[in-house]
């Protein structure tokens, strides 16, 4: 029916999010479902005002609230220090903590997404305009989040699954003097002591080389290093 | 030494006190009954005879090793005055042909750590996560096979890890082998 012209007038963006959404008698959010890049999930209700909300603040204190909303970004084991800086703001600023609480956990649906979809500053903006955050608004947290991505990024890397992952290694070589068998002997061995994470805990495992068996593996990791920086 | 010198004078051929002087250098030689009943066999004398003979063998040829004696000098004073001049030379010899395979041997059976057997590695790239949908990161596998030495050679119980590594660790691991080679060289200098 008019699947086709609306389809193609939403790609132009010729109509606004309430347009589409009286055109073809849908609510609101999910209008706004249509348009978002951040997330496929309907969002509910409750998180699209939260976002509308956002307009009520004045500048400087959206600028805070960003700020503390990326310090938390940056350092995801700081909860209490989020939630200590949230409730700081509220007594400052004459609001309860509660909603302010619910606020910030409906906005952080925003940069959480935007990590995993790798979205850009601009379509951060975008995603923030059709929610109907003002445009200085959006502009400031689209700047702060191209400012932070490349850490963010990195972050979101490092708590990447890693099986087995080596968390240390310690060594000591030596020679052995003599034996039960050999009043006097001259091997140099290689031990090596590899602290491996399984789950929670680490083990260790212990192993020993000998010197043609060490160069082998020095050998062997510099090829793995070079083939790893083939690819970075 | 006395006992050796009668019996292994009944010994059919210079061949079999070769392989006596072998199988008595194992370290579970004098106890095995069944060593004992073949050598009195060959050389046609008591089973008890035979096990004096395998047990003098095994300490001679142990001491020969352990005291790393090399010149047959050194090993002709061991046997006493009354000795059988040949025989002690024939032993001689042959102990010192031996004695660099039993010093390997004894080498590689000392206790140590458990042994890097088998090693290989390989690098994949890690294209999705659940917190990541779309990246591109390479990562090492290294695989390596140790046995443990505690138990018996040949047998030995033979474990098995995997460690992943990211590319900072792979580096870090790189620096610390690399110190360790440089230091090798050092020690190797001097």
């Amino acid at each position: 029916m008019e699947c086709a012209e609306l389809n193609s007038k939403i790609a132009s963006f010729e109509y606004t999010i309430t347009e589409v959404a009286t055109k073809v008698n849908i609510s609101r959010p999910t209008a706004i479902m249509l348009q978002l890049q951040f997330t496929k999930d309907t969002l509910p209700d409750s998180v699209s005002n939260d976002f509308q909300n956002l307009n009520k603040f004045n500048e400087q204190q959206f600028t805070s609230l960003t700020e503390i909303l990326f310090n938390f970004l940056l350092e995801p084991k700081e909860a209490d220090r989020f939630l200590h800086q949230l409730s700081e703001f509220a007594g400052e600023n004459g609001m309860s903590a509660g909603p302010l609480r619910n606020l910030m956990k409906s906005l952080l649906l925003l940069p959480h997404g935007s990590l995993k979809k790798n979205l850009t500053e601009d379509q951060v903006k975008e995603d923030l305009l059709t929610l109907g955050v003002s445009e200085d608004k959006a502009d400031h947290f689209s700047q702060q989040w191209s400012l932070h991505y490349p850490v963010l990024s990195r972050l979101a890397v490092g708590q990447t699954l890693m099986v087995n992952q080596l968390v240390d290694m310690e060594w000591k070589f030596g020679v052995t003097v003599g034996t039960s068998e050999l009043q006097k002997v001259g091997n140099t061995f290689l031990q090596l002591k590899l602290v491996i994470r399984k789950g929670n805990s680490t083990e260790n495992v212990y192993m020993e080389l000998t010197l043609p068996q060490f160069y082998n593996f020095l050998h062997e990791m510099e090829r793995a290093k070079a083939s790893m920086d083939c690819f970075s | 030494m006395a006992p050796m010198n009668t019996r292994h004078c009944k010994a059919p051929s210079k061949d079999a006190v070769r392989q006596l002087c072998a199988d008595s250098f194992p370290s579970g030689a004098p106890e095995s009954w069944r060593l004992a009943e073949s050598t009195a066999g060959t050389l046609s004398v008591s089973a008890i005879e035979a096990k004096e003979l395998i047990a003098a063998l095994h300490t001679l040829s142990h001491h020969i090793l352990f005291h790393n004696l090399t010149a047959p000098e050194q090993i002709l004073v061991l046997f006493p005055k009354s000795f059988h001049p040949s025989l002690k030379i024939l032993i001689t010899k042959i102990m010192l042909e031996h004695s660099p395979t039993w010093r390997n041997e004894a080498l590689s059976n000392q206790i140590s750590l458990p042994h890097l057997v088998e090693m290989d590695w390989r690098v994949d790239m890690k294209t999705a996560s659940d917190s990541v949908s779309r990246m591109a990161v390479p990562t090492c596998l290294v695989h390596m096979k140790v046995e443990d030495s505690s138990c018996l050679r040949g047998s030995g119980a033979l474990s098995s890890v995997t460690v992943e590594l990211s590319k900072e660790t792979l580096d870090t691991m790189l620096d610390g082998l690399g110190r360790i080679r440089d230091q090798l060289s050092v020690v190797a200098g001097k």
